[in-house]
C-alpha cells in the first residue's frame, strides 16, 4: 500500500528535480553593470536599478546642481557627490532584496524624499520556482484523487 | 485682601513668567552676548546661502591687521564650500546644512581678501563672494592697498592683444599627439631644436601652433612636431604643482567646463540658458570653452588663458578669479588647460 503511494509520487519528484537542476541556455552568470547615476534636486536618475544577485555594479555618480550624497541601505555605502566631480563606486550585489538608496547630504526642501531603489533579484530564477510549485500542486491533486482521505 | 490661594496663584504666575521669559533670554543671551564675551578672540558668525537667497551675511567684514578672528560659518540651504583667498590657503571645505564650521584667521598685512564658495551650489554660484577688508590699525580710515597691476595683463594690453577675441588654430594634429613620444624625440634632438622652445616664458607668450610651425620649418615631420609640442606644453606642470592645479580645476572650473574639459559640466546648461535670456543676439557666447577641442585651444597662449582666468570673460558667464587666486595659482591653471588637448584622457588623474 505505502509502496504504491510512493510510486505515484516518484515521477513528480523526478520532474521537480529536473526543473530545479537542469541548466537551460538562459545564463545567469554574474555580469558587470556600468551605470551613470545622476543626482539632482530631488531625484536620482535612474530611479530604479535592477540587477541579479552576484552581479557587479559599477556606478559613476554625478551631481547636476548642488552637492548630494549617495547612501545605499543594506550595503552600507556612502559617498558625497560634488557637481563637476564624478565619483566611481563599485560593489558586488551579494544580498538579494530591495534596497533603498537615498541622498545623504541635506540638499534642499524635498531632500528626505530623494530616494531610489536597488532591486537585487535572487539567483534562483522565478520560472523554476513557478515550475516546481505547479508540479507540487498537480502531484497533490493526483495523489488525492487516487487515495482520497477517509471520510471523517 | 490676600488669601493663601491668591498668594499661591501669584507664585504660579511668577514661575510661569520666569520660564516663558527666562528660557529665551538665557538662550539668546548666551548666543549673542555671553559666548562672544567669553571668547578670547572676536567671533564673527557668517551665514552662507546661495546668492539668490542672500549670499554671505555679513558680506563685508573689517578686521585689523594682526587681529585674530574666529569665523563661524553655517549654511541654511544647501552644501557650500568655504574658502578665503588669495594666497591664504584657507579652505574649510564643505559646510552642510545644520553644521557650523569655524576657522581662526590672523591677517598679517592690510589688504582686501575674498571669502568665496568653492562648490557649485546654484546657477548664481560664481556670484557668491564676500570681502574681508584688513586695515592698518594705525590708520584705520585709510583704504586698503589695491592689488598692483598685473604685468602679464599690462603686457598683453601693450602689445594690443585682444584676450576676448577667438584664437582658432589654423591647423590641428590629425591624431592625438603623445607627450611621451615627444619627450623621447626632444631628448634625442635637444641640441638642434630652437632654444626658445625650452624657455617657459617664451612658451607662455606663444601658441602651440606657432611652435609647431617653427619645428616644421626646422625640418621635423608634422606628427613628430606635434608630439614635441605636446611634451613641452605639458612639461612645466609636474608633481605637486600638477596636483594643486588639478584640485583648483575640480573645485572652481569643472562645474562649467566639465571635468574632461568638454565644456559640458552641470553648470554649463544653466549658464547657457541664463545667457540666452539676457543676450538673445549672441547665444553662443554663453557656452563654456571646451578645453579638449584642439581647434579652439591650440591657437591660444598660456598668457591669454591666464588673463581670462584673472579678469574673467566680457559678456560671458566666466567670472574673474583675480580676487581669489594668486598669480601663481592662475598660471598653474592656465598651464593645466593644455593637458586636455595634449594628454590622452586615460593618463589624466
Amino acid at each position: 500500500m505505502t509502496r504504491t503511494r510512493l510510486l505515484t509520487l516518484t515521477p513528480f519528484v523526478i520532474l521537480a528535480l529536473l526543473v530545479w537542476l537542469v541548466s537551460v541556455p538562459v545564463s545567469n552568470r554574474p555580469v558587470t553593470h556600468n551605470i551613470v547615476m545622476t543626482a539632482d534636486q530631488f531625484a536620482f536618475d535612474p530611479p530604479v536599478l535592477r540587477v541579479n544577485q552576484g552581479d557587479t555594479v559599477r556606478l559613476t555618480l554625478q551631481a547636476a546642481d548642488v552637492v548630494h550624497g549617495f547612501y545605499l541601505d543594506g550595503y552600507g555605502l556612502n559617498t558625497r557627490i560634488e557637481p563637476g566631480v564624478s565619483r566611481q563606486i563599485e560593489f558586488t550585489a551579494d544580498r538579494a532584496g530591495k534596497f533603498r538608496y537615498r541622498c545623504s547630504v541635506s540638499c534642499g526642501s524635498l531632500h528626505p524624499f530623494m530616494i531610489g531603489e536597488l532591486v537585487v533579484n535572487p539567483n534562483f530564477p522565478f520560472y523554476r520556482a513557478v515550475g516546481i510549485t505547479l508540479i507540487t500542486v498537480i502531484a497533490v491533486l493526483v495523489y488525492l484523487r487516487k487515495f482520497p482521505p477517509a471520510p471523517v | 485682601m490676600t488669601t493663601p490661594t491668591n498668594r499661591l496663584e501669584r507664585f504660579a504666575l511668577a514661575v510661569l513668567l520666569f520660564i516663558l521669559a527666562g528660557v529665551p533670554v538665557a538662550l539668546l543671551g548666551y548666543q549673542y552676548f555671553v559666548r562672544l564675551a567669553l571668547s578670547p578672540v572676536r567671533v564673527i558668525d557668517i551665514t552662507a546661502a546661495a546668492p539668490e537667497a542672500g549670499g554671505f551675511q555679513p558680506d563685508a567684514i573689517r578686521v585689523a591687521a594682526g587681529e585674530t578672528v574666529r569665523l563661524r560659518f553655517s549654511v541654511p540651504d544647501v552644501t557650500h564650500g568655504i574658502a578665503i583667498g588669495p594666497g591664504l590657503g584657507i579652505d574649510i571645505g564643505h559646510v552642510d546644512p545644520g553644521q557650523v564650521r569655524e576657522v581662526e584667521v590672523t591677517f598679517d598685512r592690510p589688504g582686501r581678501y575674498t571669502v568665496y564658495c568653492s562648490t557649485w551650489c546654484s546657477p548664481n554660484h560664481w556670484r557668491m563672494r564676500g570681502t574681508i577688508e584688513v586695515y592698518d590699525p594705525s590708520q584705520p580710515d585709510a583704504l586698503p592697498p589695491s592689488q598692483p597691476p598685473d604685468p602679464a595683463l599690462e603686457s598683453l594690453a601693450a602689445r594690443g592683444i585682444n584676450i576676448d577675441a577667438e584664437h582658432p588654430a589654423e591647423t590641428i594634429p590629425d591624431t592625438p599627439p603623445s607627450p611621451g613620444r615627444g619627450a623621447e624625440i626632444t631628448a634625442t634632438h635637444q641640441n638642434t631644436l630652437p632654444a626658445d622652445l625650452f624657455n617657459p616664458a617664451w612658451r607662455q607668450q606663444h601658441s602651440p601652433v606657432e611652435a609647431w610651425s617653427m619645428l616644421v620649418a626646422h625640418g621635423m615631420n608634422q606628427p613628430d612636431a606635434w608630439d614635441v609640442v605636446a611634451h613641452l606644453w605639458t612639461s612645466s606642470l609636474q608633481g605637486d604643482r600638477l596636483a594643486q592645479a588639478s584640485t583648483l580645476y575640480a573645485k572652481n572650473c569643472a562645474a562649467c567646463h566639465g571635468e574632461d574639459g568638454s565644456g559640458t559640466g552641470p553648470g554649463a546648461a544653466v549658464l547657457q540658458a541664463q545667457h540666452a535670456l539676457e543676450h538673445s543676439d549672441m547665444p553662443q557666447a554663453g557656452k563654456p570653452t571646451a578645453f579638449a577641442d584642439p581647434r579652439i585651444m591650440l591657437g591660444g597662449r598660456s598668457e591669454i588663458y591666464y588673463a581670462k582666468i584673472r579678469r574673467g570673460g566680457m559678456g560671458t558667464g566666466m567670472p574673474g578669479f583675480g580676487q581669489i587666486f594668486t598669480p601663481e595659482e592662475s598660471w598653474m591653471l592656465a598651464e593645466y588647460l593644455w593637458r586636455f588637448v595634449f594628454v590622452p584622457a586615460e593618463n589624466r588623474p
